[in-house]
Protein backbone atom coordinates (compact mmCIF):
# COMPACT_ATOMS: atom_id res chain seq x y z
CA UNK A 1 0.00 0.00 0.00
CA UNK A 2 0.82 3.53 -1.26
CA UNK A 3 1.15 6.44 1.43
CA UNK A 4 -0.99 9.34 1.46
CA UNK A 5 0.80 12.71 1.51
CA UNK A 6 -0.51 16.19 3.63
CA UNK A 7 0.57 18.98 2.45
CA UNK A 8 -0.33 22.17 4.88
CA UNK A 9 -0.26 26.04 3.66
CA UNK A 10 2.51 25.09 1.40
CA UNK A 11 4.54 28.48 0.04
CA UNK A 12 7.23 28.78 -2.41
CA UNK A 13 8.91 31.62 -4.21
CA UNK A 14 12.15 32.11 -6.15
CA UNK A 15 12.75 35.51 -4.95
CA UNK A 16 10.35 37.72 -5.91
CA UNK A 17 7.88 35.70 -8.05
CA UNK A 18 5.70 34.11 -5.83
CA UNK A 19 5.13 30.01 -7.07
CA UNK A 20 3.11 28.60 -4.49
CA UNK A 21 1.08 30.06 -2.28
CA UNK A 22 -0.73 28.28 0.83
CA UNK A 23 -1.34 25.23 -1.02
CA UNK A 24 -3.64 22.54 1.01
CA UNK A 25 -4.34 19.25 0.05
CA UNK A 26 -4.51 15.57 0.87
CA UNK A 27 -3.33 13.06 -1.43
CA UNK A 28 -5.44 9.93 -0.34
CA UNK A 29 -3.03 6.50 -0.28
CA UNK A 30 -3.32 4.21 -2.60
CA UNK A 31 -4.99 6.54 -5.82
CA UNK A 32 -3.40 8.23 -9.06
CA UNK A 33 -3.66 11.84 -8.08
CA UNK A 34 -2.73 14.39 -11.10
CA UNK A 35 -1.85 18.21 -11.36
CA UNK A 36 -3.10 20.09 -14.19
CA UNK A 37 -2.82 23.92 -14.53
CA UNK A 38 -1.19 26.14 -17.24
CA UNK A 39 2.60 26.32 -17.45
CA UNK A 40 4.27 27.83 -14.80
CA UNK A 41 1.25 27.31 -12.12
CA UNK A 42 3.74 25.93 -9.92
CA UNK A 43 2.84 22.01 -10.33
CA UNK A 44 6.74 20.86 -11.18
CA UNK A 45 7.91 23.24 -7.77
CA UNK A 46 5.10 21.67 -6.15
CA UNK A 47 6.19 17.63 -6.57
CA UNK A 48 9.71 18.70 -6.24
CA UNK A 49 8.71 20.06 -3.02
CA UNK A 50 7.33 16.31 -2.00
CA UNK A 51 10.20 14.96 -2.96
CA UNK A 52 12.73 17.75 -1.14
CA UNK A 53 14.30 18.67 -3.89
CA UNK A 54 13.38 22.28 -3.64
CA UNK A 55 12.53 24.25 -0.29
CA UNK A 56 9.26 25.49 0.97
CA UNK A 57 7.34 27.12 3.56
CA UNK A 58 4.72 24.72 5.50
CA UNK A 59 4.35 21.45 6.10
CA UNK A 60 3.98 18.26 3.25
CA UNK A 61 4.21 14.82 5.34
CA UNK A 62 4.56 11.68 3.68
CA UNK A 63 2.62 9.09 5.66
CA UNK A 64 3.87 5.62 4.97
CA UNK A 65 1.13 2.97 6.04
CA UNK A 66 4.07 0.75 7.70
CA UNK A 67 7.53 1.76 7.24
CA UNK A 68 8.95 4.43 5.04
CA UNK A 69 9.24 2.96 1.56
CA UNK A 70 10.45 3.51 -1.64
CA UNK A 71 10.13 6.57 -3.94
CA UNK A 72 10.33 6.52 -7.84
CA UNK A 73 10.61 9.82 -9.48
CA UNK A 74 10.81 10.55 -13.47
CA UNK A 75 12.31 14.12 -14.04
CA UNK A 76 10.42 16.70 -16.54
CA UNK A 77 13.71 16.18 -18.35
CA UNK A 78 16.82 14.53 -18.59
CA UNK A 79 19.75 15.55 -21.00
CA UNK A 80 22.17 13.00 -22.05
CA UNK A 81 24.99 14.36 -24.00
CA UNK A 82 24.67 11.92 -27.41
CA UNK A 83 28.56 11.68 -27.47
CA UNK A 84 28.60 9.82 -24.05
CA UNK A 85 28.95 6.44 -24.42
CA UNK A 86 26.18 5.69 -21.60
CA UNK A 87 23.51 3.19 -22.81
CA UNK A 88 20.27 2.39 -21.62
CA UNK A 89 21.86 -0.84 -19.81
CA UNK A 90 24.30 1.27 -18.37
CA UNK A 91 21.31 3.73 -17.18
CA UNK A 92 19.27 1.22 -15.66
CA UNK A 93 22.46 -0.82 -13.86
CA UNK A 94 23.73 2.67 -12.74
CA UNK A 95 20.45 3.24 -11.03
CA UNK A 96 19.63 0.01 -9.83
CA UNK A 97 23.53 -1.52 -8.37
CA UNK A 98 26.38 -0.58 -6.68
CA UNK A 99 28.97 -2.73 -8.83
CA UNK A 100 30.61 -0.07 -10.86
CA UNK A 101 30.08 -0.24 -14.79
CA UNK A 102 33.35 -1.09 -15.79
CA UNK A 103 33.65 -4.37 -13.36
CA UNK A 104 30.02 -5.59 -13.59
CA UNK A 105 30.26 -9.20 -13.84
CA UNK A 106 27.35 -10.08 -12.13
CA UNK A 107 24.85 -11.61 -15.03
CA UNK A 108 21.44 -11.46 -12.56
CA UNK A 109 21.97 -7.57 -12.96
CA UNK A 110 21.78 -7.19 -16.04
CA UNK A 111 19.07 -9.92 -16.36
CA UNK A 112 17.11 -7.77 -14.00
CA UNK A 113 17.79 -4.79 -15.79
CA UNK A 114 16.07 -6.20 -19.22
CA UNK A 115 13.40 -7.24 -17.07
CA UNK A 116 12.78 -3.83 -15.96
CA UNK A 117 13.28 -2.18 -19.50
CA UNK A 118 11.13 -4.99 -20.94
CA UNK A 119 7.66 -3.73 -19.04
CA UNK A 120 8.23 -0.50 -20.93
CA UNK A 121 9.02 -1.97 -23.92
CA UNK A 122 13.06 -0.80 -24.11
CA UNK A 123 14.60 -4.32 -24.02
CA UNK A 124 15.46 -4.38 -27.71
CA UNK A 125 17.04 -0.18 -27.43
CA UNK A 126 19.20 -1.71 -24.00
CA UNK A 127 22.58 -1.15 -26.31
CA UNK A 128 21.85 2.03 -27.57
CA UNK A 129 23.34 5.53 -26.23
CA UNK A 130 20.57 7.28 -23.85
CA UNK A 131 21.58 10.83 -26.03
CA UNK A 132 20.62 8.60 -29.34
CA UNK A 133 17.06 7.79 -27.77
CA UNK A 134 14.06 10.45 -28.77
CA UNK A 135 12.51 12.28 -26.33
CA UNK A 136 9.21 9.64 -25.71
CA UNK A 137 11.94 6.56 -25.81
CA UNK A 138 13.82 8.35 -22.80
CA UNK A 139 10.94 9.25 -20.85
CA UNK A 140 9.95 5.24 -21.21
CA UNK A 141 13.49 4.82 -19.58
CA UNK A 142 13.18 7.09 -16.66
CA UNK A 143 10.01 5.35 -16.49
CA UNK A 144 11.77 2.39 -16.23
CA UNK A 145 14.34 3.86 -14.03
CA UNK A 146 11.57 4.75 -11.35
CA UNK A 147 10.22 1.42 -11.25
CA UNK A 148 13.25 -0.38 -10.73
CA UNK A 149 12.86 -0.78 -6.50
CA UNK A 150 9.38 -1.32 -6.68
CA UNK A 151 8.14 1.87 -5.10
CA UNK A 152 5.20 2.57 -3.34
CA UNK A 153 4.94 5.62 -4.24
CA UNK A 154 5.65 7.25 -8.02
CA UNK A 155 6.12 10.52 -8.33
CA UNK A 156 5.76 11.24 -12.65
CA UNK A 157 6.84 15.25 -14.10
CA UNK A 158 4.65 14.83 -17.46
CA UNK A 159 6.05 11.69 -18.13
CA UNK A 160 4.35 11.24 -21.41
CA UNK A 161 6.30 14.25 -22.80
CA UNK A 162 7.34 13.32 -26.19
CA UNK A 163 5.86 10.02 -26.33
CA UNK A 164 3.84 8.13 -29.07
CA UNK A 165 0.09 7.44 -29.20
CA UNK A 166 1.26 3.61 -28.35
CA UNK A 167 4.04 4.54 -25.43
CA UNK A 168 1.07 7.10 -24.07
CA UNK A 169 -1.70 4.21 -24.20
CA UNK A 170 1.43 1.74 -22.75
CA UNK A 171 1.93 3.98 -19.91
CA UNK A 172 -1.72 4.16 -19.10
CA UNK A 173 -1.84 0.56 -18.71
CA UNK A 174 0.83 0.39 -15.90
CA UNK A 175 -0.67 3.40 -14.06
CA UNK A 176 -4.15 1.67 -13.83
CA UNK A 177 -2.09 -1.59 -13.08
CA UNK A 178 0.00 0.12 -10.21
CA UNK A 179 -2.69 1.60 -8.70
CA UNK A 180 -4.65 -1.70 -8.45
CA UNK A 181 -1.20 -2.77 -6.33
CA UNK A 182 -2.59 0.06 -4.31
CA UNK A 183 0.45 2.54 -5.14
CA UNK A 184 0.31 5.98 -4.77
CA UNK A 185 0.97 7.80 -7.86
CA UNK A 186 1.26 12.03 -8.16
CA UNK A 187 1.49 12.81 -11.69
CA UNK A 188 2.00 16.04 -13.90
CA UNK A 189 0.13 15.63 -16.97
CA UNK A 190 -1.34 18.27 -19.64
CA UNK A 191 -3.46 16.55 -21.84
CA UNK A 192 -6.77 16.33 -20.40
CA UNK A 193 -7.73 13.63 -22.76
CA UNK A 194 -5.58 11.21 -21.29
CA UNK A 195 -6.22 12.40 -17.34
CA UNK A 196 -10.06 11.42 -18.16
CA UNK A 197 -9.01 8.15 -18.95
CA UNK A 198 -6.81 7.59 -16.43
CA UNK A 199 -10.00 7.90 -13.32
CA UNK A 200 -7.65 9.86 -11.55
CA UNK A 201 -8.32 12.68 -8.72
CA UNK A 202 -7.41 15.81 -10.30
CA UNK A 203 -6.03 18.68 -8.50
CA UNK A 204 -5.69 21.88 -10.96
CA UNK A 205 -2.82 24.48 -9.64
CA UNK A 206 -1.93 28.17 -10.78
CA UNK A 207 -0.09 29.43 -7.80
CA UNK A 208 -3.38 28.35 -5.82
CA UNK A 209 -4.90 25.08 -5.59
CA UNK A 210 -7.93 25.90 -7.83
CA UNK A 211 -10.13 22.63 -8.09
CA UNK A 212 -9.53 19.44 -6.76
CA UNK A 213 -11.72 16.33 -7.31
CA UNK A 214 -12.28 13.66 -9.28
CA UNK A 215 -11.77 14.35 -13.09
CA UNK A 216 -14.81 13.50 -14.08
CA UNK A 217 -16.09 16.16 -11.61
CA UNK A 218 -12.93 18.85 -12.28
CA UNK A 219 -12.89 18.46 -16.00
CA UNK A 220 -15.96 19.41 -17.31
CA UNK A 221 -16.10 21.42 -20.60
CA UNK A 222 -17.48 24.45 -19.06
CA UNK A 223 -14.59 24.70 -16.35
CA UNK A 224 -11.88 23.63 -18.47
CA UNK A 225 -11.11 27.38 -20.00
CA UNK A 226 -11.48 28.87 -16.62
CA UNK A 227 -8.99 26.69 -14.83
CA UNK A 228 -6.49 26.29 -17.03
CA UNK A 229 -6.26 30.52 -17.65
CA UNK A 230 -2.27 31.70 -18.45
CA UNK A 231 -3.39 34.79 -16.01
CA UNK A 232 -2.74 34.13 -12.61
CA UNK A 233 -5.37 34.20 -9.99
CA UNK A 234 -5.77 37.85 -8.58
CA UNK A 235 -4.43 37.16 -5.03
CA UNK A 236 -0.96 35.83 -6.02
CA UNK A 237 -0.70 38.42 -8.82
CA UNK A 238 -0.99 40.83 -6.11
CA UNK A 239 1.07 39.35 -4.00
CA UNK A 240 4.03 39.34 -6.41
CA UNK A 241 3.13 43.11 -7.43
CA UNK A 242 3.49 43.88 -3.78
CA UNK A 243 6.59 41.80 -3.22
CA UNK A 244 8.16 43.36 -5.79
CA UNK A 245 7.43 47.04 -4.87
CA UNK A 246 8.79 46.08 -1.46
CA UNK A 247 11.68 44.57 -3.19
CA UNK B 1 61.66 -2.58 -5.58
CA UNK B 2 64.76 -3.72 -5.47
CA UNK B 3 64.46 -6.86 -6.50
CA UNK B 4 62.64 -5.68 -9.26
CA UNK B 5 65.32 -3.07 -10.04
CA UNK B 6 67.73 -6.05 -9.74
CA UNK B 7 65.51 -8.02 -12.49
CA UNK B 8 65.67 -5.47 -14.80
CA UNK B 9 69.07 -4.94 -14.40
CA UNK B 10 69.92 -8.53 -15.39
CA UNK B 11 67.13 -8.41 -18.17
CA UNK B 12 69.10 -5.73 -19.50
CA UNK B 13 72.91 -7.23 -19.51
CA UNK B 14 71.34 -10.87 -20.75
CA UNK B 15 69.73 -8.62 -23.44
CA UNK B 16 66.41 -9.48 -22.95
CA UNK B 17 65.71 -5.97 -22.07
CA UNK B 18 66.88 -2.07 -23.86
CA UNK B 19 69.87 -0.63 -21.95
CA UNK B 20 67.45 1.81 -20.16
CA UNK B 21 66.39 -0.81 -18.14
CA UNK B 22 69.43 -0.92 -16.07
CA UNK B 23 69.32 2.03 -14.74
CA UNK B 24 67.41 2.26 -11.24
CA UNK B 25 65.30 5.53 -11.91
CA UNK B 26 63.66 4.19 -15.44
CA UNK B 27 62.66 0.89 -13.22
CA UNK B 28 60.88 3.59 -10.98
CA UNK B 29 59.39 5.47 -13.38
CA UNK B 30 58.08 2.43 -15.14
CA UNK B 31 56.51 1.33 -11.80
CA UNK B 32 55.04 4.85 -11.33
CA UNK B 33 53.89 4.96 -15.21
CA UNK B 34 51.91 1.56 -14.73
CA UNK B 35 50.23 2.64 -11.00
CA UNK B 36 49.35 5.89 -12.39
CA UNK B 37 47.94 5.43 -15.69
CA UNK B 38 44.68 3.21 -15.15
CA UNK B 39 43.64 5.57 -12.18
CA UNK B 40 44.19 8.75 -14.58
CA UNK B 41 42.36 7.05 -17.61
CA UNK B 42 39.37 5.74 -15.18
CA UNK B 43 39.19 9.39 -13.42
CA UNK B 44 38.89 10.55 -16.69
CA UNK B 45 35.97 9.25 -18.00
CA UNK B 46 34.57 10.81 -14.77
CA UNK B 47 35.91 14.41 -15.73
CA UNK B 48 34.16 14.23 -18.93
CA UNK B 49 31.29 12.72 -17.99
CA UNK B 50 30.86 15.56 -15.40
CA UNK B 51 32.00 18.07 -18.30
CA UNK B 52 34.91 19.25 -15.72
CA UNK B 53 37.61 18.56 -18.19
CA UNK B 54 38.68 22.72 -17.29
CA UNK B 55 38.38 22.24 -13.59
CA UNK B 56 41.51 19.39 -13.49
CA UNK B 57 43.63 21.66 -15.72
CA UNK B 58 43.35 24.55 -13.17
CA UNK B 59 43.87 22.08 -10.74
CA UNK B 60 46.67 21.27 -12.13
CA UNK B 61 47.64 24.65 -12.89
CA UNK B 62 47.07 26.08 -9.41
CA UNK B 63 49.90 23.77 -8.45
CA UNK B 64 52.52 26.24 -9.96
CA UNK B 65 51.01 28.35 -6.82
CA UNK B 66 50.99 25.26 -4.62
CA UNK B 67 54.83 24.87 -5.31
CA UNK B 68 55.77 28.49 -4.87
CA UNK B 69 54.35 28.46 -1.72
CA UNK B 70 56.09 25.31 -0.56
CA UNK B 71 59.58 26.47 -1.25
CA UNK B 72 58.82 30.21 0.37
CA UNK B 73 57.62 28.00 3.59
CA UNK B 74 61.19 26.08 3.38
CA UNK B 75 60.33 22.94 1.98
CA UNK B 76 62.88 20.86 -0.76
CA UNK B 77 62.55 22.68 -3.82
CA UNK B 78 62.89 19.00 -6.02
CA UNK B 79 59.47 17.96 -4.12
CA UNK B 80 57.73 20.75 -1.91
CA UNK B 81 54.55 18.34 -1.59
CA UNK B 82 52.97 20.05 1.14
CA UNK B 83 52.70 23.45 -0.17
CA UNK B 84 51.41 21.60 -3.39
CA UNK B 85 48.90 19.39 -1.76
CA UNK B 86 47.44 21.89 0.63
CA UNK B 87 47.06 25.05 -2.18
CA UNK B 88 45.63 22.09 -4.43
CA UNK B 89 43.22 20.91 -2.03
CA UNK B 90 41.99 24.69 -0.82
CA UNK B 91 41.78 26.32 -4.44
CA UNK B 92 39.69 22.81 -5.28
CA UNK B 93 37.16 22.60 -2.54
CA UNK B 94 36.97 26.36 -2.51
CA UNK B 95 36.43 26.80 -5.92
CA UNK B 96 33.47 23.79 -5.61
CA UNK B 97 32.11 25.17 -2.42
CA UNK B 98 31.75 28.52 -4.31
CA UNK B 99 30.42 27.14 -7.16
CA UNK B 100 27.51 25.78 -5.03
CA UNK B 101 26.68 29.15 -3.75
CA UNK B 102 26.77 31.64 -7.01
CA UNK B 103 24.92 31.99 -10.04
CA UNK B 104 28.09 32.57 -12.22
CA UNK B 105 28.84 29.94 -14.95
CA UNK B 106 30.62 27.21 -13.86
CA UNK B 107 33.12 27.81 -16.55
CA UNK B 108 33.82 31.33 -15.90
CA UNK B 109 34.13 30.99 -12.12
CA UNK B 110 37.09 28.47 -13.17
CA UNK B 111 38.17 30.59 -15.40
CA UNK B 112 38.29 33.64 -12.86
CA UNK B 113 40.03 31.14 -10.33
CA UNK B 114 42.52 30.07 -12.89
CA UNK B 115 43.62 33.69 -13.47
CA UNK B 116 44.11 34.21 -9.92
CA UNK B 117 45.93 30.96 -9.14
CA UNK B 118 48.16 31.65 -12.05
CA UNK B 119 48.82 35.40 -11.04
CA UNK B 120 49.77 34.57 -7.89
CA UNK B 121 52.13 32.10 -8.77
CA UNK B 122 53.69 33.91 -11.32
CA UNK B 123 54.18 36.82 -8.37
CA UNK B 124 55.68 34.44 -5.97
CA UNK B 125 58.25 32.59 -7.73
CA UNK B 126 59.60 36.15 -8.37
CA UNK B 127 60.60 35.35 -4.52
CA UNK B 128 61.46 31.88 -5.12
CA UNK B 129 63.77 32.90 -7.70
CA UNK B 130 65.96 34.73 -5.30
CA UNK B 131 65.83 31.30 -2.94
CA UNK B 132 66.53 28.56 -5.42
CA UNK B 133 67.73 27.91 -9.57
CA UNK B 134 64.40 28.70 -10.99
CA UNK B 135 64.92 25.77 -13.61
CA UNK B 136 64.33 24.04 -10.84
CA UNK B 137 60.73 23.78 -10.86
CA UNK B 138 60.29 22.63 -14.67
CA UNK B 139 60.95 19.17 -12.91
CA UNK B 140 58.02 19.54 -11.20
CA UNK B 141 55.74 21.94 -13.86
CA UNK B 142 56.55 19.19 -16.37
CA UNK B 143 57.42 15.97 -14.89
CA UNK B 144 60.97 14.15 -14.10
CA UNK B 145 61.87 10.77 -14.18
CA UNK B 146 64.63 11.29 -12.81
CA UNK B 147 63.18 12.65 -10.02
CA UNK B 148 61.29 9.37 -8.52
CA UNK B 149 62.12 7.95 -5.07
CA UNK B 150 61.04 4.66 -3.59
CA UNK B 151 59.16 7.09 -1.24
CA UNK B 152 57.31 8.73 -3.87
CA UNK B 153 56.87 5.38 -5.45
CA UNK B 154 55.16 4.25 -1.70
CA UNK B 155 52.99 7.39 -1.69
CA UNK B 156 52.17 6.75 -4.90
CA UNK B 157 51.03 3.64 -4.20
CA UNK B 158 48.78 4.40 -1.12
CA UNK B 159 47.27 7.83 -3.29
CA UNK B 160 45.91 5.25 -6.36
CA UNK B 161 44.68 2.39 -3.96
CA UNK B 162 42.90 4.47 -1.67
CA UNK B 163 41.44 6.13 -4.86
CA UNK B 164 40.79 2.83 -6.62
CA UNK B 165 39.06 1.13 -3.80
CA UNK B 166 36.90 4.86 -3.40
CA UNK B 167 35.76 4.04 -6.90
CA UNK B 168 35.18 1.13 -6.87
CA UNK B 169 32.88 1.58 -4.14
CA UNK B 170 31.09 5.10 -5.36
CA UNK B 171 31.82 4.93 -9.69
CA UNK B 172 27.97 4.27 -10.07
CA UNK B 173 27.21 7.25 -8.09
CA UNK B 174 28.88 9.49 -8.97
CA UNK B 175 28.27 9.28 -12.40
CA UNK B 176 24.64 9.18 -11.73
CA UNK B 177 24.70 12.42 -9.06
CA UNK B 178 26.20 14.34 -12.49
CA UNK B 179 23.83 12.54 -15.18
CA UNK B 180 20.77 13.15 -13.32
CA UNK B 181 21.25 14.78 -9.35
CA UNK B 182 17.69 14.67 -8.79
CA UNK B 183 17.18 11.14 -9.67
CA UNK B 184 19.73 10.49 -7.68
CA UNK B 185 18.84 12.40 -4.64
CA UNK B 186 15.63 11.15 -4.91
CA UNK B 187 17.66 7.40 -4.19
CA UNK B 188 18.89 9.16 -1.30
CA UNK B 189 22.53 9.75 -2.55
CA UNK B 190 24.14 12.51 -1.31
CA UNK B 191 24.54 14.28 -4.21
CA UNK B 192 27.21 17.16 -2.76
CA UNK B 193 29.32 14.62 -1.04
CA UNK B 194 30.19 12.42 -4.08
CA UNK B 195 30.66 15.83 -5.64
CA UNK B 196 33.23 16.99 -3.29
CA UNK B 197 34.76 13.30 -3.05
CA UNK B 198 35.17 13.06 -6.75
CA UNK B 199 36.83 16.77 -6.37
CA UNK B 200 39.20 15.37 -3.99
CA UNK B 201 40.14 12.50 -6.06
CA UNK B 202 40.85 14.69 -8.51
CA UNK B 203 42.83 16.79 -6.73
CA UNK B 204 44.80 13.54 -5.02
CA UNK B 205 45.67 12.34 -8.22
CA UNK B 206 47.10 15.47 -9.68
CA UNK B 207 49.48 15.75 -6.78
CA UNK B 208 50.49 12.18 -7.32
CA UNK B 209 50.87 12.49 -10.40
CA UNK B 210 53.18 15.81 -10.18
CA UNK B 211 56.72 13.55 -10.37
CA UNK B 212 56.09 11.98 -13.61
CA UNK B 213 53.91 14.15 -15.73
CA UNK B 214 53.84 17.12 -14.58
CA UNK B 215 51.78 19.17 -12.44
CA UNK B 216 51.12 21.73 -15.78
CA UNK B 217 50.17 18.29 -17.64
CA UNK B 218 48.40 16.18 -15.39
CA UNK B 219 45.25 17.58 -16.66
CA UNK B 220 45.98 16.97 -20.28
CA UNK B 221 46.45 13.13 -19.28
CA UNK B 222 42.91 13.01 -17.17
CA UNK B 223 41.33 14.35 -20.24
CA UNK B 224 43.02 12.79 -23.80
CA UNK B 225 42.78 9.11 -22.94
CA UNK B 226 39.34 9.47 -21.92
CA UNK B 227 38.48 11.92 -25.05
CA UNK B 228 40.08 8.91 -27.37
CA UNK B 229 38.17 6.33 -25.67
CA UNK B 230 34.75 8.04 -26.36
CA UNK B 231 35.44 8.09 -29.97
CA UNK B 232 36.16 4.26 -30.19
CA UNK B 233 33.81 3.00 -27.23
CA UNK B 234 29.58 1.93 -27.13
CA UNK B 235 29.33 1.28 -23.35
CA UNK B 236 30.40 2.64 -20.54
CA UNK B 237 32.09 -0.02 -19.07
CA UNK B 238 34.56 -0.27 -22.12
CA UNK B 239 34.94 3.43 -22.15
CA UNK B 240 36.54 3.43 -18.93
CA UNK B 241 38.58 0.30 -19.50
CA UNK B 242 40.01 1.42 -23.06
CA UNK B 243 40.52 4.72 -21.58
CA UNK B 244 42.73 3.39 -18.82
CA UNK B 245 44.81 0.89 -21.37
CA UNK B 246 45.35 4.02 -23.24
CA UNK B 247 46.54 6.22 -20.50
CA UNK B 248 49.18 3.34 -19.00
CA UNK B 249 50.18 2.53 -22.55
CA UNK B 250 51.00 6.35 -22.79
CA UNK B 251 52.35 6.71 -19.83
CA UNK B 252 54.50 3.78 -20.45
CA UNK B 253 55.45 4.76 -23.70
CA UNK B 254 56.52 8.14 -23.20
CA UNK B 255 58.35 7.18 -20.44
CA UNK B 256 60.71 5.19 -22.61
CA UNK B 257 60.38 6.35 -25.68
CA UNK B 258 63.04 9.89 -24.49
CA UNK B 259 65.31 7.53 -23.17
CA UNK B 260 65.17 4.78 -25.85
CA UNK B 261 65.76 7.83 -28.70
CA UNK B 262 68.07 10.18 -26.66
CA UNK B 263 65.41 12.68 -26.51
CA UNK B 264 66.09 15.64 -23.96
CA UNK B 265 62.28 16.17 -23.45
CA UNK B 266 60.79 16.40 -19.96
CA UNK B 267 58.78 12.90 -19.31
CA UNK B 268 55.11 14.73 -19.14
CA UNK B 269 55.59 16.21 -22.16
CA UNK B 270 56.18 12.61 -24.13
CA UNK B 271 53.59 11.00 -22.33
CA UNK B 272 51.19 14.09 -23.53
CA UNK B 273 52.16 13.85 -27.23
CA UNK B 274 51.77 10.22 -27.12
CA UNK B 275 47.90 10.49 -25.55
CA UNK B 276 47.86 13.14 -28.39
CA UNK B 277 48.81 10.79 -31.39
CA UNK B 278 46.34 8.37 -30.03
CA UNK B 279 44.25 10.79 -29.98
CA UNK B 280 44.92 12.17 -33.21
CA UNK B 281 44.70 8.91 -34.90
CA UNK B 282 41.41 8.21 -33.61
CA UNK B 283 40.00 11.16 -35.01
CA UNK B 284 41.31 10.80 -38.35
CA UNK B 285 40.48 7.35 -39.01
CA UNK B 286 36.39 8.28 -37.58
CA UNK B 287 36.58 10.90 -40.22
CA UNK B 288 37.76 8.60 -42.76
CA UNK B 289 35.59 6.31 -41.99
CA UNK B 290 32.61 8.07 -41.64
CA UNK B 291 33.65 9.83 -45.34
CA UNK B 292 33.63 6.46 -46.57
Amino acid sequence: MGPSILLNNVSLKYENNIVLQDVSLTLDAGKCHVFMGPNGGGKTSLLRSMLGLTPFKGEINIHWPNRKGKIGYVPQKAIFEPSLPLTVLDFILLNQSRSPLFFNLNKKHKEKALHHLDRVGMADRALLRMGQLSGGEQQRVLFSQALLDEPELLILDEPTNGMDDQGVRYFEALITALVKEEKTIVVVHHDITAVRRLEAEVHVVNGLLLESGHASEVLKAHKIEQLFSHYRRSSVANSAINNSEVA
Amino acid sequence: METLRLLASQGADAGWLTESFSYAFMVNALVAALLLGPLLGGLGTLVIAKRLAFFSEAVGHAALTGIAIGVLLGEPPENPIIGLFCFCMIFALLLHFVRNRTAVPYDTLVGVFLAVALAGGAALLMYVARKINIHMLENVLFGSILTITDFDLLVLAISCSLIVVGLMFTFNRILLASISPDIARVRGYNTHFYDYLFVIMITLVTIAAVKIVGAVLVGALLLIPGATARLMTKSMGSFVLLSSLLATLSCLIGTLLPMELKLPIPSGASIILVAATFFLTTTIYRIVGRNR
